[in-house]
């Protein structure tokens, strides 16, 4: 039972992380229609950024460094995002694949400078030390920074709640998801939320990242890619273009992944797999999908 | 039951999100007649069309061909059985040459589509039979030309070319005269006419020409908000109120 | 579409021609160039059989990686564990591959577009992770599986024969052309490239979409497969990285870079591909980019990283890859094109 609890935690903590990457793909798809490869790049960006920022300008180790550099890998997550938008998807608007492939050549081109500039060995990050306490549940003890991730991913989910709901740039995206060509017709210039999006989804991914440095504890040029991967079938299982269905199928991916990997390594991540063929069999629009047309 | 209508819906429905796009249509269509199908803008005549040849299943209802209920199939099964279709807007391959896309209906008609063992333009009856079909319309000098290269009005004349070529016994043309030039329209109007007097096809059309529809047609379904108003001869449709009331403002 | 007229359409087999003459001159000698050019025949033809999938059905697989892996350790397994011979460790190895390309694609394929690439993703990654940690002991990880050199004749082993496995390569690229051809003209080829154009029609013409992608979906990954058992033999081993989602990524790049359905792009892409990463990865080593400031001389010492700015180009800029750049230029000189 201890076991289970950890695990389930230790779970719910990485869907956290996915839930991050996963939440601005969805946005982005369900805005936009583009499915972005290079969003991994993102979070790396925003790893390595950590990474700097805590080893190289406030290398004391304290809680307060480490806060600040989730802040600033949020902000490099999100400038390099609003730059890929409006330097490269921008250009090919309504080229859908042509978008999708850009990304990918991005995605490519970042891991390969991430290599050039860093090395092919992952660097080490040193959380502060508070992160390696343990929380007691009943007899379980469960590390502190799974309650970290948790508690990230559950701010980012209520600011995009509140956002969606409350201002007027998140009703034009929820009407830009359900209907584009009806916000358009309405003279909305939908472009300025696209840019938004990216932006928010950049910053979310960045965060990720540098709670993904404590989580694998360092990064490596790689550590997005192998991140995008279950965010991708998070967003599948969630349903395209839905804030909370990808909040669901990140947790549902996240414990099923960790609590299966700790009986046979590895066999977690096919069990998700097949978890996606099978939510594909019976529901092909996921969770909380629209239904595509 | 057994009748001997070519096509038959009975209480044919379609509802989006609480929303009637097609209410109860009941109607048949006999062998070799052309209806005419009229109805202001978004009445549901696109719909119907895509209810009888299945790219949207219908919430309630049955639809026969000839006698077989074929209300459950899938588009690829109905299409083999002999019902084929046009598009509102222009739907051709367009990176394939014209004789391409004319013999891809021919030898999906004669079954032979699945062959990976035969080279395309070694099976000389789909040749032969898409060569004839764009005779029938006047297309055999393009035939090398890509269709998306094609003008607006030769590629709604690939279509009917499309459906001639594959032998469906039931022809379903949605506004084939939409965007065409003046000039053009007495030529495709002869063609459609052919399609139902020389190669006995049971036609339904959807157009707003109506002097093209008036001069085709054999009867005339006339549908508004998703229900059928009334289904008759020309001279009985025309001179009908309600008919009228549903498109005060536009003359007939 | 087919962008080579008529009077050009003998290249492709000069060009196959003259690869098979050279490696008997001093052109092609080497046996380093030759493993290279082996190397690089056999990914141009695994880009032939993505371009099947990508420009002739339209459809975005980014699990192709999948098919290939399957075959090369479907036929190394065989070989290294129960001791076949190359021929049944091959035929197995397909089998192996057909089935899992069956599974996979019919269950990938009940979505479309964006959503089936990410589901052919997801597949590949399942695969890719068996191998990375030799689940079930059948992989060996990290460590490779190596082919058992009883099971392939000697012909084809040692640093000696180098020619006989780069000759071994060209044929294999020549069937894979051949069969590509071959699938593309015939009349079922016909209606993949129907389908790539306009489902909704293909439905209505009496034809099921389903049915026909599946079979492309499953004859591209058999053909993948059999490109992975000669790989085998020309690599000495089957590794992870066969089936990882770059593998599946640069056959991308490969396919548009060269150009998307024309078959002759994706086979000039896969060469340019693998012979320009080889070769950027000696510029370095020679010391050409010494002169350069480390924040770019880092990253350019990585090809993926120039063979990728090359393609973002290529996307925003010249649709059509090489193949479209050719026909745009024959096209503006006016050659006259059938
Ligand atoms: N997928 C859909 N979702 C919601 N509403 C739809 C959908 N498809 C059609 N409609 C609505 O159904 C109604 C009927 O549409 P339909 O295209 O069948 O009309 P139509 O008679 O063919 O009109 P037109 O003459 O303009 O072609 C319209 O009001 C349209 O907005
Ligand atoms: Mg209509």
């Amino acid at each position: 039972m201890e076991i289970f609890i950890t695990l389930f935690i230790t779970g719910f903590g990485l869907g956290a992380l996915y839930f991050l990457v996963a939440s601005g793909l969805s946005l982005i798809y369900g805005l936009m229609g583009v499915l972005n490869f290079a969003h991994g790049a993102f979070l790396t960006a925003g790893a390595y950024a950590t990474w700097y920022f805590t080893t190289s300008i406030r290398a004391d180790g304290s809680l307060s460094s480490y806060v600040i550099s989730l802040f600033i890998a949020g902000v490099v997550g999100a400038l390099f995002a609003v730059a890929t938008e409006q330097i490269l998807i921008k250009y090919l608007y309504d080229r859908h694949i042509d978008q999708a492939l850009v990304t990918v050549g991005l995605g490519f081109v970042a891991t390969s400078a991430y290599l050039g500039w860093f090395g092919s060995d992952p660097l080490i990050v040193l959380p502060p030390t508070q992160l390696y306490n343990t929380v007691q549940i009943g007899d379980a003890f469960v590390g502190i920074d799974r309650f970290l991730y948790i508690g990230v991913a559950a701010l980012v989910l209520i600011a995009n709640f509140l956002m969606m709901r409350y201002t007027r740039i998140g009703l034009i995206i929820r009407a830009g998801v359900e209907n584009r060509s009806m916000v358009t017709a309405l003279g909305i210039d939908v472009r300025k939320a696209f840019t938004f999006v990216f932006f928010i989804g950049g910053f979310a991914a960045g965060l990720g990242g540098a709670l993904a440095t404590t989580y694998a504890s360092g990064v490596g040029p790689t550590l997005g890619d192998a991140f995008l991967i279950y965010a991708f079938i998070t967003v599948v299982i969630g349903g395209m273009g839905s804030v909370p269905g990808t909040a669901i199928a990140a947790i549902v991916v996240g414990t099923t992944q960790v609590l299966v990997n700790y009986y046979v390594q590895g066999l977690g991540d096919f069990v998700v797999v097949m978890l996606l063929a099978l939510v594909l069999l019976v529901r092909p629009q996921g969770l909380l999908g629209k239904v595509a047309h | 039951m057994t009748s001997n209508a070519a096509i038959r819906v009975s209480d044919l429905s379609l509802a989006i999100g609480g929303a009637k796009i097609v209410d109860g249509v009941t109607l048949e269509v006999k062998p070799g007649e052309l209806l005419g199908v009229i109805g202001p803008n978004g009445a549901g005549k696109t719909s119907l069309f895509n209810l009888i040849s299945g790219l949207r299943p219908a919430t309630r209802g049955n639809i026969y061909l000839g006698d077989d209920d074929i209300t459950n199939e899938s588009p690829a099964s109905r299409a083999s059985k002999g019902l084929g279709r046009t598009f509102q807007t222009s739907s051709v391959f367009t990176l394939l040459p014209v004789l391409e896309n004319v013999r891809l209906a021919a030898e999906a008609a004669m079954g032979g589509s699945m062959k990976i063992t035969r080279r395309a333009y070694s099976f000389k009856p789909a040749i032969a039979k898409a060569e004839e079909a764009l005779n029938a319309v006047g297309l055999s000098d393009k035939r090398f030309t890509p269709a998306g290269a094609l003008s607006h009005g030769d590629k709604r004349r690939l279509e009917i070319a499309i459906v001639l070529a594959s032998d469906a016994k039931v022809v379903m043309l949605d506004e084939p005269m939409a965007g065409m030039s003046v000039e053009n329209v007495p030529v495709l109007t002869e063609i459609i006419r052919s399609l139902s007097r020389d190669y006995g096809r049971t036609v339904l059309m959807v157009e707003h020409h109506m002097h093209v529809v008036l001069g085709l047609a054999d009867r005339i379904a006339v549908m508004h908000q998703g229900e059928l108003l009334i289904c008759a001869d020309p001279q009985t449709v025309i001179s009908d109120p309600t008919v009228q009331s549903a498109y005060l403002g536009e003359s007939l | 579409m087919n962008l080579l007229p008529g009077k050009y359409r003998y290249v492709p087999v000069l060009a196959m021609v003259f690869f098979g003459v050279a490696a008997f001159t001093p052109i092609l000698n080497e046996p380093g160039l030759q493993q290279t050019f082996a190397v690089a025949f056999l990914f141009a033809a695994l880009a032939l059989t993505y371009d099947l999938l990508l420009g002739f059905t339209g459809l975005l697989s980014f699990g192709h990686a999948l098919y290939y892996a399957a075959g090369a350790y479907g036929a190394a397994y065989a070989m290294a564990r129960w001791d076949w011979g190359i021929i049944p460790a091959g035929i197995f190895a397909m089998v192996f591959a057909t089935l899992i390309a069956l599974f996979t694609g019919a269950t990938a394929l009940r979505v479309k577009g964006i959503a089936f690439a990410m589901v052919t993703l997801a597949f590949a990654e399942a695969g890719h992770v068996i191998a990375v940690l030799n689940m079930w002991g059948l992989s060996n990880g990290d460590q490779t599986l190596q082919l058992n050199f009883d099971s392939v004749p000697d012909f084809f082993l040692g640093v000696n024969n180098t020619r006989n496995l780069y000759l071994l390569a060209l044929v294999t690229l020549i069937l894979i052309y051949v069969a590509v051809w071959w699938l593309t003209q015939s009349s079922m080829g016909r209606v993949l490239q129907a389908l790539r154009d306009n489902e909704e029609r293909v439905s209505v013409l009496g034809l099921k979409p389903f049915n026909f992608k599946l079979i492309a979906f499953v004859l591209a990954g058999v053909m993948a497969a059999f490109v992975g058992v000669i790989a085998v033999i020309v690599t000495n081993n089957a590794n992870p990285v066969m089936g990882s989602t770059q593998t599946t990524i640069s056959l991308l790049l490969m396919v548009i870079l060269g150009g998307i359905a024309t078959r002759w792009g994706a086979v000039i892409g896969g060469l340019i591909y693998v012979v320009l990463s080889q070769r950027l990865t000696t510029l370095d080593t020679q010391g050409a980019l010494s002169g350069l400031p480390e924040w770019i001389g880092g990253p350019m010492s990585e090809p993926a990283f120039i063979l990728g700015v090359i393609f973002i180009l290529v996307v925003m800029f010249s649709p059509g890859g090489i193949a479209g750049a050719l026909y745009r230029l024959r096209m503006k000189f006016g050659s006259s094109v059938k």
